[in-house]
């Protein structure tokens, strides 16, 4: 118990030490912000794997890390798609995927936004046109906001999500 | 290449019928096999005492249009001296039946699936032949990797319903899980049979991402398939990239000077420790111990700001070429590195004693998820897994790649099998790396960090790479077309061997403790789906 505390106490707060990201590269557009007000301060998010490589999973799981820690800004991940209030998509939609990613957004309830996080997700990215590839999210499902990278970094996802939820003056 | 090839006598004076193909890469043979005569060799090797031979890799190769014919070859890993052995069989003209190994070698049965479902070959006396990355909506005659097959072919979509093993019974029901997981993981289902808690069986139904990864390196050039090598899993992206890296330069003829060879093993070495670090987290995670997994998650995102420090990119994208590295790290990025070891070894060692001390996390961890040994070499389970289960194979030290003849590595392992044990295996592997990476910084020396290739492989030439990566072995099969192109590009990642074990390892277990034994094996979907 002691050694833990000592440990604690030796570390101390390490919220923050990132540098942080420009501008998203894609801008918001104004009807997401709209769509975004009404979940205040709180964004549950559900977050749904299409095919991706794995590396923009590992950057969202990175998001709840110390570091990021996005939970300070009411974000969290929800363990059903019913409690969801947004949906993070990742990689290009696979055949097999296909029918899985169209159930869950039917499952989200309404009012939802949809994130396409990546590369692959915006536009199928090294995986367009393959035989196993049906197209990227937006031919499946509406798309909101677009995150580009590949991976994006944890910065620059939450600089997005704050960008998203900013008040418009 | 002329060294000694100890076991070509002993196999071809106990089978006189097969013949001495072309040498492959390094130290191994490549035998022409009869097609009838394959059973009885492969068992064999498989289970003479004086040879062990574990399955490392099945694959087939369609050669039109340079023959009409496909090709199946066998690699087997020799256990007492780990040398390689190549068996292939051809099946020319219409003939589309191979005899199936899988009734006496269980390491089988995915591939030779895989082959069936990917070239419409069909492995003859296999006990299940159900689709396996087909899922069964995909329209009948779908072979994606016959050369018949358009690339960017649309599929259609047909009724189907994949059947699950049933066990039936008084209390027993079925528990489906996935595609989608309930946390930030990949797409994999898994259907558990349960009568009240144990589980009494588990069957996984994957390939969910298959996202026809091989298919598309065949339409690329050798020299510029990297970034597709290094997204077929973004977790093991120097892994994957170097292997398929070594390989092409193999076929080139292509020397990697020394500098760049030491590179290569840092950055290997890197992507192992900020992978273990987060492996230890979530398992802790898994037993509701937050605490650490709080600190592993710090000490992991302090390597990835690392990476992106020294190479612009938090996992090591785009660092590897063929012939070398892309960017020679300077002096300065080297103290840089030391400064972030020097912190992150004391701090490690500190979250490790206080995680190994905690008794209730003992508990939840300690005969959890046994895989045994037998079991593991029945399914020729290698990587962490495998050597958290007393299979001793560790390629850095077994068939040396990159800087590792230089750089002894000692092996981390473990016998008990339970989840424990990997995560032992992990913390020694992480102390390991973190040696292996001052050593690699002692000794590098200064020079060139790349080789142009000057000549262009001839078509129909194939050649053989293995990295350990963090999860374990790296396969690649690369054959080279006409004009520099790739005929054909076999991906194997350690994730496919290991996934059926888990099958093993969960049973008895409670559900609940079945995403602690996940997390344990931590295998990729990506990797194995490809
Ligand atoms: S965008 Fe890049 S990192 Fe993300 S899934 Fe696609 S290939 Fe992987």
């Amino acid at each position: 118990m002691f050694r833990i505390i000592k440990k604690s106490l030796k570390i101390g707060v390490v919220t923050g030490q990132y540098r942080r990201a420009e501008k998203p590269a894609l801008p918001i557009i104004q009807e997401a912000k709209d769509k975004t007000k009404l979940f205040k301060r709180s964004l549950a998010i559900r977050e749904v794997d299409t095919g991706s490589c794995n590396a923009c999973e590992m950057e969202m799981n990175a998001l709840l890390n110390p570091v990021y820690d996005a939970e300070r800004f009411g974000i969290h991940i929800a363990a059903s798609p019913r409690h969801a209030d947004a949906l993070v998509v990742t990689g290009p939609v696979t055949v097999n995927m296909e029918r899985a990613l169209k159930d869950v957004h039917k499952q989200t309830p309404d009012p939802k936004i949809v994130i396409a996080l990546g590369d692959c997700a915006i536009d199928c990215g090294m995986f367009k046109n393959s035989y196993a590839v049906t197209g990227p999210v937006e031919r499946h499902i509406p798309v909101d906001i677009r995150i580009p990278g590949c991976p994006p970094r944890p910065a620059e996802i939450l600089e997005a999500l704050s960008e998203l939820r900013k008040p418009t003056v | 290449m002329t060294e000694a090839r100890p076991y070509d006598d002993l196999l071809k004076a106990t089978f006189p019928a097969i013949v001495q193909g072309d040498p492959v890469c390094g130290e191994s043979s490549h035998f022409q096999v009869p097609k009838d005569l394959l059973p009885a060799i492969t068992r064999y090797l498989h289970t003479q005492p004086n040879l062990r031979g574990r399955l490392t890799l099945i694959w087939a190769c369609d050669h039109r249009p340079v023959r009409d014919a496909y090709g199946l070859h066998y690699l087997f890993t020799l256990e007492v001296s780990h040398y390689w052995v190549v068996l292939s069989i051809e099946l020319s003209g219409n003939e589309r039946l191979f005899p199936s190994i899988t009734p006496h070698i269980h390491a089988a049965k995915w591939y030779e699936r895989e082959i069936r479902d990917m070239f419409g070959l069909i492995p003859q006396g296999h006990p299940d032949l159900r689709r396996l990355v087909r899922h069964e909506h995909w329209p009948k005659g779908m072979h994606p990797l016959r050369k018949e097959f358009p690339w960017d072919r649309v599929l259609g979509r047909q009724q189907g319903e994949h059947h699950f093993r049933r066990i039936e019974g008084e209390g027993v029901f079925e528990v489906p899980v996935g595609p989608i997981h309930a946390g930030i993981i990949e797409s994999g289902h898994f259907r558990f049979s349960v009568a009240g808690e144990p589980i009494m069986q588990l069957e996984l139904h994957h390939f969910w991402k298959h996202r026809g990864v091989e298919k598309l390196f065949e339409q690329q050039m050798l020299i510029g398939a990297v970034p597709l090598a290094e997204r077929v899993s973004g977790d093991t992206t120097v892994g994957h990239s170097l292997a398929y890296c070594q390989a092409v330069e193999t076929l080139l003829n292509l020397q990697v000077p020394r500098r760049a060879r030491y590179l290569r093993s840092l950055f290997l070495e890197l992507e192992r420790l900020y992978n273990h670090l987060g492996d230890i987290g979530a398992m802790c995670n898994d037993t509701a111990y937050a605490l650490a997994h709080a600190h592993c998650g710090r000490m992991k995102e302090r390597i990835m700001q690392l990476n992106d420090r020294l190479t612009g990119s938090r996992f090591l994208r785009d660092v590897l070429r063929v012939g070398g590295v892309t960017r020679d790290i300077e002096n300065r990025q080297l103290t840089d590195l030391v400064d972030e070891l020097n912190r992150i070894q004391p701090d490690f060692s500190e979250v490790g004693a206080i995680i190994f001390a905690n008794a209730s996390l003992t508990d939840r961890l300690e005969t959890t998820g046994i895989l045994n040994e037998q079991t593991a070499w029945d399914h020729a389970v290698m990587g962490v897994v495998g050597r958290a289960s007393g299979r001793d194979c560790d390629l850095r030290r077994d068939r040396p790649f990159a800087a590792y003849d230089e750089l002894p590595v000692a092996v981390a392992l473990y016998r008990y099998g339970d989840v424990r044990a990997r995560l032992r295996v992990r913390g020694d592997e992480i102390h390991e790396s973190i040696r292996l990476i001052r050593e690699i910084l002692g000794k590098i020396p200064d020079g060139p960090v790349a080789n142009e290739p000057s000549c262009s492989p001839n078509p129909g030439d194939w050649t053989l790479s293995a990295v350990e990566g963090w999860r374990g072995e790296i396969l690649y099969m690369v054959m080279a077309g006409e004009g520099g192109r790739i005929h054909r590009c076999k991906v194997r990642d350690p994730s496919f061997v290991n996934w059926p074990a888990i099958q093993w390892a969960a049973l008895g277990n409670i559900i609940p403790d079945f995403p602690l034994i996940n997390k344990s094996f931590n295998l990729s979907y990506a990797g194995n789906d490809l």
